[in-house]
């Protein structure tokens, strides 16, 4: 094995010899610098690698022939070789992408990004606070120099500002560093840590400066203008190595620094990192230039992995699992979207557009953004999870709300990014795409990808990357350059042969949503097949939904559940972004299930009370005071996906404006994992009571109010989708009261709606999305007299709305019947009151569907129109057979979810004799019903075309505007605000409060960032400023605690 | 003794930080700077003294037996030529920056660089 310090002599030595090169030679100088860095990866990878696999023991390396502390020594060990491999890396891509430029500079350019790497190296490595002081010094020469690459002139004042604030910190630093060899009699970080006992009472000003200093290289909030000033305006290159390998090394320093102060200093390494991590997190949001913005997030994380050094003393040995996994996928991350800003000409965020030419960078962008929100199946993912539980486990749960808070104002701005570059224009000036610098963001998702296959395996819990749903999903990944309806069969036959290799695994109420997510989506995908070309991205997106679908109703611990939740969602986001107008809806629906899914998480981690391993059925055993707070964590989080009535805002526009295929994909599926979570809830956890008030109570009212809401708002509605997106949330409250009632009928009536919601919405979907393929418009308004047209897509939503409306003979009315039948057992009567005025307003809207858009007169321009797409058609068929069949039978599906219920309602179920299905109150018969409304509808229906045949047809357009000349004509159409005496009356109700609530709440965001971020005035000597009055300020708060 | 050099110190390093914050000038900042390693320069070495001893040089009159007994802390003294080297490249370095940010924008006003901000 080569010794470690060769590493610092390569780099060393391979800077000195290119002094000795001719200016002209610069090939050769570009060759030696490579050959050098190389050199440096491969000495800390062949260590890692002992380390790692071989399990070999840290080494000492004595220098100047001396031990310690008669001389510096350096460490080389697991966690050296992983940094000191990041950082040599990241250096020799950096270099690579650099190319044109250091070609262009000589070799002094090649020297300096020498010597910044090995300075970083240098800092990891030592254990010596002398010496690191003197690699802190030379990190901060040789980063001042490399600023100096950038093409933009304004980085001379960035760098300049630097040089000020990295003058005081030095002062700091060496007054710390001579107080504490005077406190302890030498300057060996080991030797301190074992000699002080002043040091480590956290009193100790010595100390404090030392450490204060260090955290200060971190960019600590607010004193961290000059950084961000530097991250907008360096060359991205270096700004990926000032981000992922400085951050490393100084949060390295860190790690040492604690390691002498010990445990009483944790708390300020917390405070201070779970504060910027907060803080930049909020100023990052009206951020509009994309490498400044990257700064922030980029302080954010160094600040998190800081909070988490505090938080060793409960991390224990999961300590370098996750703030090596926060640390890594924040540096791969942050240097893979500092490379690809390289190749992007503008720097307005929108101008990131232009990567949509290039879907392999957008793939890179994805893996990007996913890793630093911590998404499945990333290190970030792994390290979230563990902190949180760990945190929770020793009641650390404000910190854990502060992370998880800055971790969604973070996501929501990666994720709105995201959406520029799917949805906004595209900039004249293409994507720059070299080799030399495409092979870094290459290798930087290569690594992405490789270290969330590691942290998976070490992770305890089952490794993601080896879930077969997933894979399933990935590998659609390889298949994109197929047509798209070879990938349709592909994910059709795939979904059915899970189905069929794993049924037998189910129990019958898990059988059921198994049959709606893996038989009921192909039926949905038999649509895909009338899209043409490759469909880029949809493949992906649409499996990595029903992989995270599948693997949720399939797993039986809390870790497994929350992959697949975080898994669906990001799937699902995807599939709703693809809408043409979808870009603000996806956003909302992003961030409102990320919210859920945190919810989750800390519910999940306060319930294990830092247990490993915690099964879902364990949920049951918790005990008051903390059972109802789980309860209420999880339950908010499942209704953030049921879009229960105040969590709802971003469903109508996410499923109105999905593609033809998608609606009934997210809207007849997905919406099913929240009432799965809140079967899975409810199953273990029961009744709970917080503070006296009975929560299934307020998850009555919750479900009352969404039917109630969710039914107006569908009313006034003049987009058909948008209209059944409404619907939805209503549909959804019906089973939320069902599963609230806490009784059998009521949660056999929350699965008849699983069921009924299923079929009829994403055959309804279908038919809108169909008729406005054809018609070009999704207002209803635009259209009419489709009837003749269209009839089988009439069809369809006539026995939709039959059956949504729960009228016999359909299977809506068997929902009804056992509603009614569990409403009765119940005393929550005032919340039934409201639900029974819920019904009749769903006629109201569903009325229209049919009326406004199939009946009445056709309009000019759709005179030739065609019925729509046969593909289209083909599964609204399958559903008006299912919804029949089910209609005469539901035992079919019922019968066995019936008797599975007893286990946990033993009273109250239904008796299944013949084709009659009994109750306590009464019987359902729905074949009889079935026939009687067949023979009444059979009859009038012939009696109408009798006294019709006679009947003379009139011509269309026998009337005019009567003599006005209106300014907007649509308005003159009966179908216009059909409603609107309605909306007189009950207008008030449907006023889109909520929506201001959260429209509110993210503008005092907005507000609160813009106003804080002024403090970074761009005036080096404020910055100075903030720096000394940080260190004042902090010094003052923590001697004060 | 110690403490009037160790006091001269630190006056020294708050003198550096008042003209750094308070000096809109870049060379006078760097300036300022300057005052302040020099005043850390004499912190380190006021903390390594030790009063009645020698320089901490090995010869005919100190040998290396009584050398525990006799000389001043030598590690501090070798700490401040390690940082007075250093302090010479960062002033080096900030005085070549100063330079070419007066060949930018023909001012020394450090508050005339402020177009990178927020």
């Amino acid at each position: 094995m080569v010794s470690a310090i060769y590493i610092l002599i390569a780099a060393l030595g391979a800077a000195f010899f290119l002094g000795f090169l001719k200016d002209g030679m610069r090939a050769t100088a570009f060759a030696v610098t490579l050959a050098a860095l190389v050199f440096m990866n491969f000495v800390s990878a062949g260590w890692l690698w002992s380390f790692a696999v071989d399990a070999a023991a840290p080494v000492e390396i004595l220098t100047a022939g001396f031990s310690p502390p008669f001389a510096i020594n350096l460490r080389m060990g697991l966690t050296e070789a992983s940094l000191t491999l990041l950082v040599s890396l990241s250096g020799l891509l950096s270099a690579l992408y650099l190319k044109d430029v250091l070609l262009a500079l000589g070799r002094r350019s090649m020297a300096v990004l020498l010597i910044a790497v090995m300075a970083l190296c240098g800092i990891i490595l030592t254990r010596d606070t002398f010496n690191l002081f003197v690699f802190f010094e030379l990190a901060s020469i040789a980063t001042a120099g490399l600023v100096l690459l950038s093409e933009d002139e304004r980085a001379l004042s960035a760098g300049f500002k630097y040089m000020i604030v990295a003058q005081a910190i030095s002062v700091f630093l060496l007054i710390g560093i001579i107080f504490s060899y005077h406190a302890t009699g030498t300057l060996n970080i080991d030797g301190m840590a074992d000699a002080s006992t002043e040091l480590k009472t956290g009193a100790s000003i010595a100390f404090f400066l030392m450490f204060i200093a260090v955290v200060a290289e971190l960019k600590p909030f607010p004193a961290n203008g000059w950084a961000l000033d530097i991250y907008e305006s360096a060359h991205p290159a270096f700004s990926a190595i000032f981000s992922a390998a400085s951050g490393a090394a100084f949060l390295y320093a860190a790690d040492k620094l604690l390691h002498i102060g010990g445990a009483a200093w944790f708390p300020l390494a917390t405070g201070i990192g779970i504060i910027t991590f907060v803080a930049a997190n909020l100023l990052a949001l009206p951020q509009s230039n994309d490498r400044r913005l990257l700064g922030y997030s980029s302080i954010a994380q160094t600040g998190l992995v800081l909070a988490v050094l505090g938080q060793q003393d409960i991390l224990g040995d999961r300590y370098l699992f996750v703030a090596g996994g926060l640390l890594l996928a924040h540096s791969i991350a942050k240097a893979g979207l500092y490379w690809l800003s390289g190749l992007i000409a503008g720097r307005a965020l929108p101008d990131w557009a232009a990567l949509r030419s290039r879907p392999l960078l957008i793939f890179a962008f994805i893996v990007f953004i996913a890793m630093l929100s911590g998404l499945p199946p990333f290190p970030g993912f792994y390290a979230k999870w563990e902190l949180a539980r760990l945190l929770a486990g020793d009641g650390r749960i404000a910190l854990l709300a502060l992370i998880l808070f800055g971790a969604l104002l973070e996501a929501g701005y990666l994720f709105r990014w995201f959406g520029y570059i799917l949805k906004r224009e595209q900039p004249a000036q293409p994507v720059v795409c070299t080799p030399h610098k495409l092979a870094p963001v290459i290798a930087a998702v290569a690594a992405g990808w490789a270290l969330g296959y590691l942290w998976g395996d070490l992770s305890g819990h089952a490794n993601l990357l080896l879930t077969v749903p997933l894979l399933f999903a990935l590998s659609f990944l390889l298949l994109e350059w197929l047509p798209a309806w070879i990938k349709n069969t592909l994910a059709i036959a795939g979904m059915l042969a899970f189905f069929v290799l794993t049924y037998a695994e189910y129990d019958p109420l898990r059988l059921i949503f198994a049959v709606i997510i893996l038989i009921g989506g192909p039926v949905i995908f038999l649509a895909s097949y009338h899209e043409h070309g490759r469909r880029l991205g949809f493949y992906p997106a649409a499996m990595l939904m029903f992989a995270g679908l599948a693997l949720l109703i399939r797993t039986g611990d809390s870790f497994g559940f929350f992959a697949a939740w975080e898994l669906l969602t990001v799937g699902s986001y995807f599939l709703i972004l693809r809408g043409k107008h979808s870009e603000p809806h996806a956003l909302s629906y992003i961030v409102f299930s990320l919210g859920g899914a945190f919810l989750i998480l800390a519910g999940f981690a306060l319930a294990a009370q830092g247990a490993a391993q915690y099964d879902l059925a364990s949920l049951g055993l918790l005990t008051q005071p903390l059972a109802p707070w789980v309860f209420m964590l999880l339950a908010i989080g499942f209704m953030t996906k049921t879009a229960a009535i105040g969590l709802h805002i971003w469903l109508p526009g996410a499923h109105g404006e999905a593609e033809t295929d998608v609606s009934p994909m997210v809207s007849g599926i997905l919406l099913k994992a929240g009432l799965f979570g809140l079967f899975v809830l409810l199953m273990s956890m029961g009744k709970q009571q917080l503070y006296g008030i009975e929560l299934t109570h307020v998850l009555l009212w919750i479900g009352a109010l969404s039917a109630l809401l969710g039914n107006l708002m569908a009313i006034f509605e003049e987009d058909a989708k948008r209209l059944l997106a409404y619907s939805s949330i209503g549909q959804m409250g019906y089973a939320v009261f069902g599963l609230a009632l806490m009784n059998h009928l009521g949660w056999l009536m929350a699965l008849m709606f699983v069921i009924n919601h299923y079929i009829y919405k994403s055959m309804l979907f279908l038919s809108a999305g169909g008729v406005a393929k054809r018609t070009g418009t999704r207002d209803m308004y635009r259209m009419g007299g489709l009837i003749t047209l269209m009839p089988l897509s009439f069809i369809a939503t006539l026995i939709g709305i039959i059956a949504v409306s729960g009228v016999p003979p359909l299977s809506g009315f068997g929902g009804r019947w056992i509603f009614y039948n569990a409403i009765l057992t119940s005393d929550a009567r005032l919340p039934m009151v409201v639900l029974f005025f819920a019904g009749p307003i769903a006629f109201l809207y569903l009325f229209r569907l049919i009326h406004t858009v199939f009946l009445g007169q056709l309009k000019d321009e759709h005179r030739k129109l065609k019925e729509a797409p046969f593909w289209i058609i083909l599964p609204q068929m399958i559903f008006v057979v299912l919804l029949l069949v089910f209609a005469v039978v539901p035992g079919l599906a019922l019968r066995r979810v019936d008797i599975y219920l007893n286990q946990f309602f033993p009273e109250g179920g239904l008796n299944w004799a013949g084709t009659t299905i009994s109750s306590n109150y009464g019987y359902w018969n729905p074949v009889a019903i079935m026939i009687a409304v067949a023979v009444i509808f059979g009859s009038l229906f012939a009696w109408l075309l009798f006294v019709n045949r006679k009947a003379q047809k009139v011509k269309q357009f026998n009337i005019v505007f009567a003599g006005e000349r209106p300014y907007r004509p649509e308005t003159t159409h009966f179908a216009w605000n059909f409603f609107a005496p309605y909306r007189k009356a009950l207008g008030f109700m449907v006023q889109p409060f909520v929506t201001r609530f959260w429209e509110g709440l993210t503008n005092l965001l907005h507000v609160a960032a813009d106003l804080s971020r002024r403090l970074y005035n761009g005036n080096g000597q404020s910055y100075a400023f903030h720096f000394i009055a940080f260190v004042v300020v902090v010094h003052f708060l923590w001697t004060g605690v | 003794m110690i403490y009037i050099a160790m006091a001269t110190g630190f006056l020294l390093i708050l003198i550096g930080f008042y003209g750094a914050l308070t000096n809109r000038n870049l060379l006078r900042m760097i300036v300022a700077f300057s005052i302040a390693d020099t005043g850390v320069n004499l912190v380190i070495i006021s903390v390594g003294y030790l009063p009645g001893r020698t320089a901490p040089i090995l010869d005919t009159t100190v040998t290396a037996a009584a050398a525990a007994t006799r000389i001043i802390d030598p590690v501090p003294q070798a700490l401040v030529l390690t940082a007075i080297v250093i302090g010479v490249g960062i002033t080096a370095l900030m005085l070549a920056y100063a330079l070419k940010l007066y060949e930018k924008k023909r001012t020394l006003d450090i508050a005339k660089f402020t177009e990178l901000k927020w």
